[in-house]
């Protein structure tokens, strides 16, 4: 298991109360991530601007991944839901081990302006499952500078 | 990738129409992602090509838009800018009204909160 697997037990210890969607990776199944998404920051209390904002973030990131995920591959989505932000780590197997997000994207620099925060972890075989790439985004529930 | 998967939610209603003589409307329904991306553009190929000044896409239907989407919007509104004609969008929900503004593509059209407020501008 990578740390991207399961919330790390520092993530159970700070109060984040955590939901893992799992779906093969297929871009037909993304609304379906992308609604749990929406559902979470609202009962979180965010703000309609920054519910939006996560909704479409989720999406890109998703479809980003299942753009390089293996045939088989399932897409991995947890959410860490903590007070004022959610952390979102989406992650699927890759067909090759140097398949890369690009970064260099419309749809990147959309991602990077709807999130607050967002990373790529590449990670070579760990687990015998085969490489995975993923993407880790943090929203905050509201645009604390308004 | 299979296609298994696929629903209804893929499937995005446009409907092409002339309210009058120099006016082509574009009205869109459902979610705007990566599956329905490419209906989206192939109907904003049919709005740009058609005849008349005033070009209008009205998404006050569309629940979802994703950056994949944005893409085509902006690429529509440049092939406008070409024939000297700045697109005019319907839009009324949140849903569509956001992605434009948080990544400044609202600048490149003409926003309107009603169909007859964007065919305006006639007797």
């Amino acid at each position: 298991m990578t740390d991207l697997d399961s919330p790390s037990p520092a993530d159970a210890l700070d109060g984040a109360s955590t939901v893992e969607v799992r779906t093969s990776a297929s871009a037909a199944l993304i609304p379906t991530i992308r609604a749990v998404a929406s559902d979470l920051a609202a009962r979180a209390d965010f703000d309609l601007d920054a519910i939006s904002d996560l909704r479409m973030a989720v999406d890109e990131a998703c479809a980003t991944l299942v753009d390089v995920a293996s045939p088989t591959s399932w897409l991995r989505c947890t959410f860490l839901v903590r007070p004022e932000r959610i952390e979102v780590h989406a992650q699927v197997q890759t067909k090759h081990a140097e398949a890369v997000v690009s970064t260099d994207t419309f749809g990147w620099r959309v991602l990077q302006t709807l999130a607050d925060e967002v990373t790529v972890h590449h990670d070579r075989d760990v687990d015998g499952a085969g490489p995975t790439v993923g993407i880790r985004l943090d929203k905050r529930s509201g645009d604390v500078m308004r | 990738m299979c296609d298994s998967g696929r629903s209804d939610r893929e499937i995005l209603d446009a409907t092409l129409s002339r309210p009058y003589p120099d006016t082509a409307v574009l009205a869109v329904r459902g979610e705007i992602d990566t599956l329905t991306a490419p209906a989206f553009t192939a109907a904003l190929d049919e709005l740009l090509t058609a005849s008349g000044e005033v070009l209008v896409m009205d998404l006050t239907g569309v629940r979802f838009l994703a950056s994949s989407g944005l893409a085509a919007m902006i690429s529509a509104a440049h092939r406008a800018e070409d024939r000297g004609i700045r697109l005019r969008l319907v839009i009324t929900s949140r849903a569509v009204r956001r992605p434009l503004e948080v990544t400044g593509t609202a600048a490149l059209f003409d926003l309107h909160s009603d169909p007859e407020s964007a065919y305006g501008g006639r007797d």
